[in-house]
């Protein structure tokens, strides 16, 4: 059995000793620990799909992006006392959940790699966690820039180790990989031709970044084809469950993050149903289904979720007896909203035997 | 691992702390080859560990893991998953509104 990680991570706002100095801020990351099968994983045979495999591995042991995240004269400086409050806050979140994110994968790979026993997987895991922790020290520096440090105290706190089944892992990782391939992807093709809305320089280096991204998903579709099982039966239930709430997510946090997407140049209802169409797309390499999303109830819904958690977050805020009667309904709609998206029809894909795919959007 | 109680285990470790540019990472490795289980709690001791802008901090250390009953083993195996959108990172923090 055992461990991982995913990182939370939380804001503390230090005293400053001159008044008129911008404030230093400490994040905090404070990671979430998992354990798994570890005998499961180390019981995955890539027989299957050893052709594919090799090449994945053969990539990743080449290392494409190991010169690429170095910061050049396309670094412009960026003032960031001189950004409107509003923007400031949601590109630092922006930076700051980034960070997270590659934080946890790292965390997460390396000790997979640490418990298994199972040679293949444990190389895979191994240059997955080398390029995660690369991610972070970049997107750590651009937050140094903003005076903002990460404090990795996290380790002498008390963790507590939940649980996760491997395919969980598999379904989440694989769409987080790959959703996250299309976010970048989405945002650097637009800043190539809108190049006045490029508000940071990191923008510049997410064409090669995304690759890591796409690269990582194709490991995890190919984990996943060495075991039919997996995308199958009962579980195409949970795949069905698994996009309808990383879209519907997806969907409500863009939304929260107008002032960031408008200095973007970016339509946030356009960028999310390129970014579902993109992964929609690239699914078809291993999952049986895909959401329809030109089905009218599709929009409608993500709508009725989105309004549904905005009235939560309201009442989250008021807190008390009144915070709490506010959230009944809001609840209500919510839950209904997400069942409907889960009770959509969904389209059948006819999966092929090599998932193998490359990055060319 | 008690059925009731839980126990509780000293074990020696080894915490690498890595706050470079090339490299942001944070790992505790058990010195003596012990395993976490679900529901287990890991505490390091000691004072938080800081590791300079630009440098890689190795320290041993010792972890107090504190053994879940196997009634919490069993209760963390089965309802852990729920807990899923965790796994879910891309963009943007949880808080539905900053």
């Amino acid at each position: 059995m055992n461990v991982q990680t995913s990182v939370k991570a939380s804001r503390e706002t230090n005293e400053v000793t001159e008044t008129t100095e911008m404030a230093k801020e400490t994040t905090l990351l404070s990671p979430r620990f998992y354990t798994t099968d570890f005998d499961e994983l180390d019981r995955v045979d890539v027989t299957p799909i050893r052709e594919s495999w090799d090449e994945i591995m053969e990539e990743l042991r080449s290392d494409p992006n190991k010169n690429h995240f170095k910061k050049n004269d396309d670094w412009d400086s960026v003032d960031f006392e001189a950004i409107e409050p509003e923007l400031r806050k949601e590109l630092i979140d922006f930076l700051v959940s980034s960070l997270t994110a590659e934080f946890s994968g790292c965390v997460l790979y390396k000790e997979m790699k640490r418990r298994g026993s199972n040679k293949e997987i444990c190389e895979l895991f191994s240059h997955m966690s080398r390029d995660e922790a690369r991610h972070a020290g970049f997107l750590n520096d651009a937050l140094r820039e903003a005076g903002l440090a990460v404090n990795l105290g996290f380790l002498t706190r008390k963790k507590k180790y939940t649980y996760f089944k491997p395919k969980f892992i598999y379904y989440a990782t694989y769409l987080s990989e790959k959703i996250g391939y299309a976010r970048y992807i989405t945002i650097f093709r637009h800043l190539e031709k809108n190049p006045d809305n490029r508000i940071h320089p990191i923008f510049k280096w997410f064409k090669e970044w995304c690759n890591d991204e796409f690269r990582h998903g194709e490991a995890f579709a190919l984990l996943m084809k060495t075991d039919p099982k997996l995308t199958s039966g009962i579980n195409k239930l949970w795949i069905r469950f698994f996009l309808v709430a990383v879209y519907a997510t997806m969907h409500v946090r863009d939304h929260a993050r107008p002032a960031f997407h408008k200095a973007l140049g970016i339509d946030i209802d356009w960028y999310d149903d390129r970014v579902y169409r993109v992964c929609n797309e690239i699914s078809r390499q291993i999952f049986p289904i895909e959401i329809d999303l030109d089905n009218p109830k599709w929009k409608r819904n993500l709508g009725r979720i989105r309004e549904a958690f905005f009235a939560l977050d309201k009442a989250n805020k008021r807190g008390g007896f009144i915070g709490f009667i506010m959230k009944v309904a809001p609840g209500i709609k919510a839950l209904s909203a997400f069942i409907s998206l889960y009770l959509m029809p969904m389209k059948k894909n006819q999966v092929p035997d090599n998932p193998r795919l490359a990055p060319t959007f | 691992m008690g059925i009731f109680l839980r126990t509780v285990e000293k074990v020696p470790c080894t915490v690498e702390v890595s706050h470079k540019f090339e490299s942001l990472h944070a790992h505790v490795k058990f010195n003596n080859g012990a395993v976490v289980h679900p529901g287990d709690e890991v505490l390091v001791s000691g004072e938080p560990i800081s590791a300079p802008y630009g440098e890689v901090v190795i320290e041993d250390r010792e972890a107090t893991i504190k053994r879940a009953t196997a009634i919490e083993r069993l209760w963390t195996r089965l309802t852990g998953d729920f807990e899923f959108m965790e796994l879910c990172e891309f963009s943007f923090s949880e808080e539905t509104t900053l």
